[in-house]
């Protein structure tokens, strides 16, 4: 998805930008970014509700500011050419902030540098609700996985099991810091295959944490009224904007 | 099915119309989802589509595309030259944008690309030369409606409009109530008076057609290789000289009768000079007048004085495309 360029340079130039206090004034092309930078769009929980894509990285920047990301794995990776191996470096970044949002990413380039910066984007790209739960009493903030999730990648399966409070995350260094980020306090887990591949087991812990959410649990048996998702809502702000263009 | 306002009804024009434009023929083959559409199968092999059930489906996506609160939010797709036309035309006359020929892949999904486009329904002519652009829907959340035949891939496709989808009559028509349709529930044409705009319209028509039909234009240059002229394709009603079939002329010259009809029916035409044979066809079926596709070639007409049967090829323009060039007396030899 990322194009060979910087990454900063995509979406507009470089200018002071009042409102977000981000680098560099964001021009957005998609619908989404457009309703997102207007306001009209506040949380993630909007865009999940309908299942929107998110093509624009600053989308998720706007909405959440506070997100901390970790460099999992720089990885060399070869291929073989006729003058020798050309050595390009995968990025494996993690991105959340603490409190039921993760996303990761992986990024390969010739320079560690642009790695990164890839990576973080493509990591805020994937972001996902993460959906937290009880072991027992309802009391207090949710703390632990809502149920047993697994995920699965290549070889490896992650398996996340409700915990007690206070248990802490009892994982491996690798899922450990993609549920801390996820912002899940308590966790047992189990795993199985070659959870040496890095890439696959952080894929897989990220499935599970995914799954959280896409697991039926009697209190979502309710029926939601159905609501105008935003692009029928705002129909008439996002057509402002295409006649500008125009 | 639906409890609908009587307005919404077929009336008996419309299902005339349906039938004339043989939108009820469908394929030999039949999908499995298209069952309950397909009214009987006909013992050469060919289902019968159910017009009823056509029409139910039409109005249903016409109540749909009205519901788009941004008319320029719904885009009429269509690959095959037989829809383009009526792609274009329901998207001038209801607002949409059309997306006719190719359809660049990433247009839904890339937003880099020139021709991106971020629709809220899309509508297809034919599901499975569009696929690409169903495809593409299917990861951005769009709703698609589809002209859909008995034989059409039905995945991904939420309203299917199940109608012939191979014959242009059909398909111009489709579009042509549809569009109808569309502006009636806007309530921008009234329900009991006819639409002013012409069935024709939609239809698509081939380009010896459009040939046909404009004035004395810039006359087009033939593919040298076809040339399988009667002389019965050139009666106009200009013609004065009864020219005897001549036959087909060399390769790279020119029939001697067309000369002659276009020089009688060009009289604005001033300086011909026959150009190299690599040109685009459409003399094929051409009677003397020319289309305006062959505007594009600069090259004015010259006159031929229209002579006698004899035909001296001097007269006429410079051939200089093919191995004819040399054989300058033998205009018609066992062609």
């Amino acid at each position: 998805m990322a194009d060979t360029n910087a990454a900063d340079s995509r979406g507009g130039d470089i200018s002071v930008n009042v409102d977000m206090g981000t680098a560099g004034r964001w021009a957005p092309v998609t619908k989404l970014g457009r309703l997102v930078k207007e306001g009209k769009i506040k949380d993630l929980e909007q865009i999940y509700q309908y299942s929107l894509p998110i093509k624009e990285y600053q989308i998720v920047d706007a909405i959440l500011p506070k997100l901390s990301d970790e460099v999992m794995k720089i990885m060399p990776v070869q291929k073989q050419t006729r003058a020798g191996q050309r050595t390009r470096f995968k990025a494996f970044v993690v991105i959340g902030d603490s409190d039921g949002h993760v996303g990761l990413g992986v990024k390969c380039s010739k320079e560690v540098a642009t790695a990164i910066r890839g990576a973080i984007i493509l990591a805020k790209l994937s972001i996902i609700p993460v959906r937290r739960g009880y072991w027992g009493s309802l009391l207090g903030d949710p703390h632990t996985v809502p149920s047993k999730v697994t995920g699965r990648c290549g070889s490896v399966t992650c398996r996340l099991v409700p915990a007690p409070r206070g248990t802490g995350i009892v994982a491996a260094p690798t899922p450990k810091k993609l549920l801390q980020l996820a912002g899940i306090t308590d966790c047992y887990t189990t795993s199985r295959g070659s959870t040496r591949t890095l890439g696959n087991f952080v894929k897989a812990t990220f499935a599970a944490i995914g799954n959280t959410y896409a697991f039926l649990t009697p209190d979502l048996w309710a029926k939601e009224e159905h609501k105008k998702g935003p692009y029928q809502e705002f129909s008439d702000i996002l057509a402002k904007a295409t006649e500008k263009r125009r | 099915m639906s409890k609908l306002p009587a307005c919404l009804n077929a009336t008996e024009e419309d299902i005339r119309y349906l039938l004339a434009a043989q939108a009820h023929i469908g394929a030999k083959n039949l999908n499995v989802k298209m069952i309950p559409y397909v009214w009987k199968r006909r013992p050469d092999g060919i289902h019968i589509i159910n017009i009823g059930k056509t029409w139910e489906k039409l109005v249903l996506a016409a109540r749909v595309i009205a519901a788009i609160e941004n008319p320029s939010d719904v885009v009429v797709i269509s690959a095959r030259p037989y829809g383009q036309r009526a792609a274009l035309k329901f998207a001038s006359y209801t607002g949409a944008q059309a997306i006719a020929g190719r359809f660049t892949p990433g247009t839904f999904t890339n937003y880099i690309t020139r021709s991106f486009k971020e629709p809220r329904l899309i509508i297809v002519t034919d599901p499975r030369t569009d696929h690409q652009a169903i495809k593409e829907a299917s990861y951005v959340n769009i709703p698609v409606i589809a002209l859909a035949d008995t034989d059409s891939p039905m995945r991904f496709v939420d309203i299917a409009i199940p109608a012939n989808n191979k014959a242009k009559h059909s398909i111009g028509l489709l579009y042509w109530m549809l569009a109808r349709e569309v502006k009636r529930l806007k309530n921008q044409i009234p329900r009991d008076k006819p639409w002013d705009v012409m069935v024709d319209m939609f239809f698509y028509r081939d380009p010896e057609e459009t040939e046909k039909d404009t004035e004395a234009l810039a006359p087009t240059e033939k593919t040298p290789s076809t040339f399988p002229m009667q002389e019965s394709t050139w009666d106009t009603e200009n013609v004065t000289n009864d020219w005897e079939a001549t036959g087909t002329a060399a390769i790279g010259g020119v029939n001697p009768s067309i000369v002659a009809t276009i020089a009688t029916n060009n009289p604005t035409s001033s300086g011909w000079d026959m150009p190299d044979a690599d040109d685009s066809g459409g003399w094929a079926d051409t009677t003397g007048t020319f289309t305006a596709v062959s505007e594009s070639f600069a090259e004015p007409p010259v006159p031929v004085e229209p002579t006698t049967a004899v035909f001296d090829e001097t007269n006429a323009f410079d051939t200089t495309g093919g191995d004819w060039a040399d054989d300058t007396n033998n205009p018609s030899t066992g062609w």
